[in-house]
Parts: C-alpha cells; sequence; structure tokens
C-alpha cells in the first residue's frame, strides 16, 4: 500500500461527514436560505456519540450488530476504491464484485436491524429499500461491465486508474453514459432527492430515515456517519469516471480528490433544489433508465 | 476407492442394523448414527486426498450383462460431489435420528432411517461409476430411494400427491437418460465412459440430440426452469432432513450429469454454452421471483435451489464458452465457480432446510405469516439459520460470495477477451439481478420468522429444539464459515476441477490457483482491516465514554410507533405478503401471484404459472392418451403373456434380419 493511498483513504474517511452538510448547504443558498452549517454532521456525530443508547424490549442482538457490521462493510469497500487515482490499498482482479457484495452487505444488515423492531415503519422502509435494490444492483453492474470493456481491467484500480485516461480518447461517449448511469445509482443508492427526501418529515413517504426510526445514540452516529460513507463512496466513485487522476502528483491528487468530493456533493444539492422526488413506483424506472444508459455504454463498446 | 466402497458397505449395515433392531430403540439409534457417522468419515477421506491432488485408483468389476466392465472410481469432478454426499448425508442422518425420537411409530421411524442410508449410498455410487449400466443403476436406486423417503407419511394427501409428482418427474427425466446413453453408445467399444470418451458423437446433428435429451434428462433432476414443476411439491412433502438432502444432494445430480457429459466430451460446442446461459439465467431470475411469492418456507426454499440451480449453469456456460472461444482462463474460473457453488449450496441449502424443521418442529407450521420473534424463543435455530441465509445470498465473507465471486469473475474475463466471449460478460447483469431479488427475498423470510413479535400463539410458545437437533446444523454453518474464510482451503481443489473440465493444462491451473489465492486473501485481510479501523474507532469510543458520566442504555422500552398512542401491537408489523409486495408487483406478468385484500388485511398467494399454465394441462393430455391406450391391458395374465411372446418374436426376426444384412 503506497502512502498516497493511504493518505487518500484517510482523507476520504475524514471528510465523508463533509458530503451531506455541504448538499444541503448548496440547496439552502439556491433556495435562498441562509441553512445548518457544513459540519452540522460533524456535530451531530458527536452530540449522538455523547447519549445513551435506547433499545426497543422486541429487539435481539441482531438490531445492536447491525450498524457496527454497515460501517465495516463500507470501510472494507473503501480499500478497493482507488482514491489517489492511482491504485487502492487493496486490489486484485475481480474485486469490483467484491465492491458491490460488501455494499449489499452493509444494506442487508441495516434492513434486517429495522425489521428486527417489529414496527410496520421500519418494515415499509426496509421494503423499499430492497426493492430499489434489485435494480439498482444490475444498473450498477452494467457501469462496471462498461468499464471493464473500455478499459479491459478487472480490478477498480486498474479501471479507474491509469487505463481510464486512455479509455476517454477511445470512447468517450460510452463513459459519459457510465458517469451519468453513477450519478444517478448515487442518488437513489444515497437515498436523494429524487428517490427520498433526505429532509422529509412524515414517515410514511420515507425511505433511509424510517428504517433507523428506533436507532438512538451512539447507534445512530455509527448510521449516519456510515451512510455519510457510502455518499463519499459514491461520489468518490463518480469524481474517478469523470476526473481520472492517475497523471496528477502525490499532493495534487489528494487535493483533487477533496474537490471532486465538494463538486459531486453540491450537485446533490443543485439536484435537490431543483427538482422534487419523485413517486416511490417512479423509482425502478429512473434506475431502469440510468441502467438503460450503461446498456448503451456497453453496446457502444461492443460494436 | 475401497475406503468409499467401505463407507458405502457401513452405510448398509446402517440400514440393516436399524431395520432389524428397531423394537430396540436406543440400541438402534446408537447403532445407526455410529455406522453412519463412520461410514461418511471413511468415505470422505479419498474424496479428500483426490481433491488434494492425489490419485485413486479404479476398481474394475467384470460384468455379467451386456455394457462392459463395471468401472467405479473418482475424479476430482466426483470428489467434490462425494465430499458433498458425506458432509450432509452425514449431518442429514443425525438429524433424522433426534427429529424421530418422539415418532410413536417406531417402525415406520426405523424405515425411514434405513431409506435414508439406502438414499446417501445411491448418491455415492452415482458418482463414483465410470460406466453406463452400474451409473444407470445408481441412479434408479436413488430415485425410488428418494420417493420412498419423501413419502414417509403417506396418509397425508399432500405427500402422496408429491411423492407420485416426483416419481413421474424422474422417470420421465431417467427415460430421456437411456436414450442418451443409447444414442451415444451405438458404436463405442462398450459402455464404460472411458469408451463413450474415445467414442464421441460422430456428427453436428447427433451430438446436438445426445445433448438436448442429456439436458432434459438432468434437466428434470436439477429442476431447471421450466422442468423444475415437481421440486416445490415434493420438498414440501418430505419430512425436512429428507427435503434437506433433496435439495442439497439429489437435484445435484442432475448437475453431476451435465458436468459429466461436458467432461466426456472433448469439444462441447459453442451452441451449448449459450443455451447454458440462457437456461441459467432464467432458472436463477424465475426461480427468485417465485421464491419471494412464496410465504411456505418449505417450497419457498425449494424455488431457491432452482435459483441456485440457475447460477450453477451460468458458471456452466460461462465454462462451456471459454472452451468453445478459446480462453482457457475462463473456462476453467466458469468451471471451478459452478463446482464451488454446488458444494457450497449443498452446505447452505441443507442448513436452511434443517432449520426450516426445527422451526416447523417447534411450530407445527411451515406458513410463515404465523411466525415471527422466534430470535428469542429459539437462539441458537436462529443464529444458524441467519448464517445459511447470508451465505445464500452470497454476501462476504461466506462461502456463498465466493463461488458466485468466481462465476462472476470468469463472466467478467469474457469481458477481456477477444471476439464474440466479450458478449458473455453481459450475463453478469443477471446474476447481480438474482443477487438483488436474494437479498430481499431472505430478508423477508429471517425477518418474518425470527425478528418481531409473534404473530401467532403457535410461535408465541415456541421451545428450542433439542441439542440433537441443532448440532447437526452447526456443523454445516461451521462449514459454510470456515469455507468462507479460508478460501486457501477450498479454492485450488474447484479450480482442479475447472481444468479437468477446461482440459486445460496443469500449469496454467496452478498459476492460476495462485492467481485466485492472493486476491482471496487480499479481500479477506480487507475485511479484517475494515473490521479493525472499525473496532478501533469504536473502543476509543468506548472507553471515553466508560470514563464520563453517561447513562447506561435502556433496554426495556417499546417500540416506537411514531406518536400512536397505542403500544404496536404483532398485528401491525408488516408481513411476508406486504414486505415483499412491491417487488412482486415490478415484475407482474412473470409473478402469478393472487392478492386477497380487504379493508384491513392484505395478503397474497403464490401459484407457479408453469405448473399451473403448462404442466397440468399437459398432463391432462397424456393422462387422455392414456386413457385409450388402457384397452391394451384388462388385467388378464393370458394376454400380458401373449403380448411378451409377441415382444419376443419382434426381436428374433429383427435379430435374424438383422444378422442376414451383415
Amino acid at each position: 500500500m503506497s502512502r498516497n493511498a493511504l493518505i487518500s483513504l484517510i482523507v476520504l474517511l475524514v471528510a465523508a461527514p463533509l458530503l451531506p452538510g455541504i448538499a444541503l448547504k448548496t440547496k439552502s443558498v439556491l433556495t435562498g436560505r441562509r441553512g445548518a452549517p457544513v459540519l452540522q454532521v460533524y456535530y451531530d456525530l458527536w452530540k449522538l456519540g455523547w447519549k445513551r443508547s435506547v433499545y426497543s424490549a422486541t429487539t435481539t442482538w441482531i438490531f445492536r450488530a447491525g450498524p457496527a457490521v454497515m460501517l465495516v462493510s463500507l470501510v472494507a469497500a473503501a480499500l478497493f476504491l482507488p482514491l489517489d487515482g492511482r491504485a487502492a490499498p487493496a486490489a486484485f482482479a475481480g474485486d469490483l464484485v467484491a465492491f458491490a457484495a460488501l455494499l449489499a452487505l452493509g444494506r442487508f444488515a441495516l434492513v434486517l436491524a429495522g425489521l428486527d423492531t417489529g414496527s410496520s415503519f421500519e418494515g415499509m422502509g426496509a421494503s423499499r429499500e430492497v426493492t430499489f435494490a434489485t435494480f439498482a444492483e444490475p444498473a450498477l453492474f452494467l457501469c462496471l461491465i462498461a468499464l471493464v470493456l473500455a478499459t479491459g481491467e478487472l480490478s477498480l484500480s486498474g479501471m479507474l486508474g491509469a487505463p481510464l485516461a486512455a479509455a476517454w480518447t477511445r470512447a468517450p461517449a460510452s463513459l459519459s453514459l457510465v458517469g451519468i448511469s453513477l450519478f444517478v445509482l448515487l442518488l437513489v443508492e444515497n437515498s436523494r432527492v429524487p428517490a427520498d427526501d433526505p429532509a422529509t418529515h412524515l414517515e410514511l413517504t420515507m425511505i433511509h430515515e424510517v428504517i433507523v426510526l428506533d436507532h438512538g445514540g451512539p447507534d445512530l452516529a455509527v448510521i449516519l456517519y456510515s451512510s455519510a460513507l457510502k455518499l463519499a463512496l459514491f461520489a468518490a466513485l463518480v469524481a474517478s469516471v469523470f476526473v481520472p487522476r492517475a497523471r496528477l502528483g502525490a499532493a495534487a491528487s489528494v487535493v483533487a480528490l477533496l474537490a471532486a468530493l465538494i463538486l459531486v456533493s453540491a450537485a446533490v444539492g443543485v439536484v435537490e433544489s431543483a427538482m422534487a422526488r419523485l413517486r416511490l413506483t417512479r423509482v425502478p424506472q429512473l434506475l431502469a433508465g440510468a441502467g438503460a444508459l450503461a446498456c448503451f455504454g456497453i453496446v457502444l463498446l461492443l460494436a | 476407492m475401497m475406503l468409499v466402497a467401505a463407507g458405502i458397505l457401513l452405510m448398509l449395515v446402517a440400514a440393516l442394523t436399524v431395520a432389524a433392531l428397531w423394537r430396540r430403540v436406543a440400541l438402534s439409534d446408537t447403532a445407526f448414527r455410529l455406522f453412519m457417522v463412520l461410514g461418511c468419515t471413511l468415505g470422505a477421506i479419498p474424496a479428500v486426498r483426490v481433491l488434494s491432488g492425489a490419485a485413486v485408483p479404479d476398481v474394475r468389476l467384470a460384468s455379467l450383462v451386456p455394457g462392459g466392465d463395471w468401472v467405479f472410481g473418482i475424479d476430482t469432478l466426483s470428489a467434490v460431489f462425494l465430499l458433498a454426499i458425506f458432509l450432509v448425508g452425514g449431518a442429514c442422518a443425525l438429524y433424522g435420528v433426534a427429529y424421530a425420537e418422539h415418532d410413536h411409530d417406531r417402525r415406520r421411524a426405523a424405515g425411514a432411517h434405513a431409506l435414508l442410508a439406502v438414499l446417501v449410498a445411491a448418491l455415492a455410487l452415482v458418482v463414483t461409476a465410470q460406466a453406463v449400466v452400474p451409473f444407470l443403476i445408481a441412479w434408479e436406486v436413488m430415485a425410488v430411494a428418494g420417493y420412498l423417503t419423501i413419502i414417509s407419511e403417506p396418509e397425508r394427501a399432500e405427500v402422496r400427491r408429491g411423492g407420485l409428482l416426483y416419481l413421474v418427474a424422474t422417470h420421465t427425466g431417467t427415460l430421456a437418460l437411456f436414450a442418451v446413453f443409447a444414442i451415444w453408445g451405438n458404436g463405442a467399444r462398450d459402455l464404460t465412459f472411458a469408451s463413450l470418451a474415445a467414442h464421441p458423437p460422430a456428427s453436428a446433428g447427433v451430438l446436438a440430440l445426445v445433448l438436448w435429451l442429456a439436458l432434459a434428462g438432468f434437466g428434470v433432476k436439477a429442476g431447471i426452469v421450466p422442468l423444475h414443476f415437481w421440486l416445490p411439491e415434493a420438498h414440501a412433502a418430505a419430512p425436512s432432513h429428507i427435503s434437506a438432502i433433496m435439495s442439497g444432494l439429489v437435484i445435484k445430480m442432475g448437475i453431476y450429469g451435465v458436468m459429466r457429459i461436458i467432461a466426456l466430451l472433448v469439444a462441447p460446442p459453442v451452441w451449448f454454452g449459450w443455451v447454458l446461459l440462457a437456461l441459467g439465467a432464467t432458472s436463477g431470475f424465475l426461480g427468485v421471483l417465485w421464491a419471494l411469492a412464496q410465504h411456505d418456507l418449505k417450497r419457498l426454499l425449494a424455488f431457491h435451489s432452482v435459483e441456485n440451480i440457475g447460477i450453477i449453469l451460468l458458471g456452466l456456460g460461462a465454462g462451456v464458452l471459454g472452451v468453445g472461444y478459446g480462453h482457457p482462463v475462463m473456462a476453467t474460473l466458469g468451471f471451478a465457480g459452478a463446482a464451488l457453488h454446488t458444494f457450497n449450496h449443498a452446505l447452505f441449502k441443507s442448513l436452511l432446510f434443517l432449520g426450516a424443521g426445527s422451526v416447523g418442529h417447534a411450530t407445527g407450521t411451515r406458513d410463515i405469516e404465523r411466525l415471527g420473534g422466534l430470535a428469542k424463543r429459539m437462539p441458537r435455530t436462529a443464529a444458524v439459520f441467519l448464517i445459511g441465509s447470508v451465505a445464500i445470498v452470497g454476501l462476504p465473507p461466506l462461502n456463498g460470495f465466493l463461488s458466485e465471486w468466481l462465476v462472476y469473475r470468469s463472466l467478467f474475463q469474457g469481458g477481456v477477451g477477444t471476439g464474440s466471449a466479450r458478449f458473455v460478460v453481459v450475463a453478469a447483469v443477471a446474476l447481480a439481478l438474482i443477487g438483488g431479488l436474494a437479498l430481499a427475498c431472505f430478508a423477508k423470510v429471517v425477518a418474518v420468522i425470527f425478528l418481531g413479535n409473534p404473530r401467532d400463539p403457535l410461535a408465541r410458545e415456541a421451545r428450542e429444539s433439542a441439542s440433537g437437533i441443532t448440532r447437526p446444523m452447526a456443523v454445516l454453518a461451521g462449514a459454510c464459515v470456515v469455507t468462507g474464510l479460508a478460501p486457501v482451503l477450498v479454492l485450488p481443489p474447484a479450480l482442479r476441477v475447472g481444468s479437468m473440465l477446461a482440459r486445460s493444462a496443469s500449469r496454467d491451473t496452478m498459476s492460476l490457483v495462485s492467481a485466485a489465492n492472493g486476491p482471496v486473501t487480499v479481500f479477506v485481510l480487507a475485511l479484517a482491516a475494515g473490521i479493525a479501523l472499525a473496532a478501533g474507532i469504536a473502543l476509543a469510543w468506548a472507553a471515553r465514554r466508560a470514563r464520563s458520566s453517561v447513562q447506561p442504555s435502556r433496554t426495556s422500552v417499546e417500540t416506537w410507533a411514531c406518536a400512536y398512542p397505542v403500544p404496536l401491537t404483532a398485528r401491525a408489523q408488516y408481513t411476508a405478503s406486504s414486505f415483499a409486495a412491491p417487488v412482486l408487483a415490478l415484475f407482474r406478468p412473470v409473478t402469478g401471484v393472487s392478492v386477497r385484500r380487504t379493508a384491513h388485511s392484505f395478503a397474497t398467494h403464490a401459484v407457479d404459472p408453469v405448473r399451473t399454465g403448462l404442466v397440468l394441462p399437459a398432463w391432462r393430455g397424456v393422462a387422455q392418451a392414456a386413457d385409450r391406450i388402457r384397452r391394451l391391458h384388462r388385467g388378464r395374465i393370458s394376454l400380458h403373456l401373449a403380448y411378451v411372446i409377441a415382444v419376443v418374436i419382434v426381436l428374433l426376426v429383427y435379430l435374424i434380419a438383422a444378422g442376414g444384412a451383415s
């Protein structure tokens, strides 16, 4: 593991809670409000960390293990992303499957923890989460397939590293489609508008927020941090596709990573202030659309 | 091979002992347990040796019937299946004894034990037979023993119906197999597998006929859509440990057959690879979707077997295409993935069926809509069931992930290949879709059975099963964890099977072994690093909290009802129907779900569209035709004797004519 990769990883882990804050700030400014401080998520984490936990008598150890499994799976997934634009701390041919499977593990843990409460609200959120995931998963794989075909590499470090720059000169159209598709996936997978509204106040319409309704204190802090980390992972993925950073120097690539993360979260904020959320039944269509974009990319590459 | 023979003999001894001593319960149970464990252990030794690279000599018996010597032997392909058979068979035998402990009809219980031993022995013979005649004999013994174990409670109409459906299906399949070997063996020196391999079908047309017939014959056994119709019925009818053997082992014999056919062909044609890929994607997708629609636990698990057979076929398809397009690495990985997934599925599916039996034993129902909250009442069953679920969904770090990764890896290897092989990569999307649906389904199963509050008094009064029932499950769960966490143990054998089927050079395989071990070790290390990192943060935080004055957590509050003034009741929980409804609605045309909706309830009921739309109408046609044929046999013995004589005369005439021609 190079020193550069390690520094980038630490930057990502530390900066992750910044992203939801930036998205919210962008949205506030665009809609003419002052908005919460950019560092709000850090304050929330600190506050929650010092509260006590409250567990429903219905719950079992699965409820308590949920946040921990989610955090571990996302941190492990982060190890496979080439955050410095060259090589990830861990890489092997086929690690893209491990990346996707770790995200799925985190989802499974969170969904089960929600269902452990025996509440219909959590059941509702969990059901919606897995419904969207059945479309999000193939869409993610369509994007990964397109990247494999474009770069001829089988690991995330390869396909997002040096070979990507060459691929942009060969297949710019396909890679643009993949990038857009990944951005849509980012919105849906991280429960942002138009799939879900993080600011909604009605439990019946929530997805992510309603699964974690019964988590409190440090448990909720872990989930809050993990969600921010997941957003950061997807943001880094989108940024890496659009901006190959393999030729940048060590310090420059870390700065570029941070800038890219901020840009992507600002874009999330722009989307959120520009459009309303879709009806729940429309979200699978959105995902199918994202998958179709990646599919076009694949067709162009195979032709 | 001698050790396997000894193991099989010990199982037959176990069967005889338990059948002879059924009046003395304690003695016969102990003897049965002992002989089965001993037999399985002995039999597993050569399987492990072959998988670690050693060779075991064949056994050749001079035959009294035509078709050449009866050859028995263990190659790497046999060994994978053999190991699964002895591991799962042993666990299920132990479970079965504990399961029947309180059965009042001792004679029937003893009969069921004896049949189980015969079934496991027959399975071991199927995968070690290296000639057509003993293979087909073992195949029939397996089919009939399977039927008899399924109908161990014949007073229930559902059981009789499921058993009959199984019997008809398996014999139709066997008929196709007779045709396969008759066509292929025509002109070969004798009917040993070695002679068949030396005498491949002459023309492309004959080869196509053989392959389609083999797909039909073995496909019925494996439960490939649309030949899966018997599977849920038979699995639901059988006692749980028998379902575990049926789903974990017996349907795998269909996969074994397809793999054996591929191994016997020097160059399987490319179209066959595409057919396997298409069948795999269809079976996987429809299997998991129909499972999601099911709320009968054992039918649900049976449909998941259809799904996993689909995943295995995707691996086989990638393997055949790798051979066809000249990409040995892709071929080796695909076959290895298929072999390992077969082995893994045997472990976790039998574990899940045993878990279903434990739940059924404690609550008396298979309808998951009536369960809930069992994790508190049956903690050990809940833990092993959760392990099985994580494994079957293909999530890291358990064994299901490892084999699905191999299949993915093979498909992606096609993507970086040349020519038409690149198109294979698109099949990875099917695998991803199947994975997403499987996650939804097992979230439903685990949550509705084990989490939340009991929905019915049956679940409220459930007690944990006896240790005789939970221990065999713990063994299988342990095997899932070890296989997942120590890929170094299972990847080299899987890749050996892969290279045998892909006929790739041994040097290539060994470099693949080291090339695959490295990555997966990296993966395990990454996971460990993730755990260490997260645990470090958590510990540091906990230490700081301990020094401060944070109050201890509260654990006896109600689940928050979103400010609703009355506590949430069990009836307010999400049901399996409501949980699965959004996904099912998205795929409505193929799910075959009927909805019952009233002002205060919502329930879905699954109907297998293939069974109601295809098989039953076809069956009615067959029954009508059979009615017409019935005029030929009226129960008069003299008439039947006349038929026999007529057939003998026709044969004689044929032989004379044929002899005259040559």
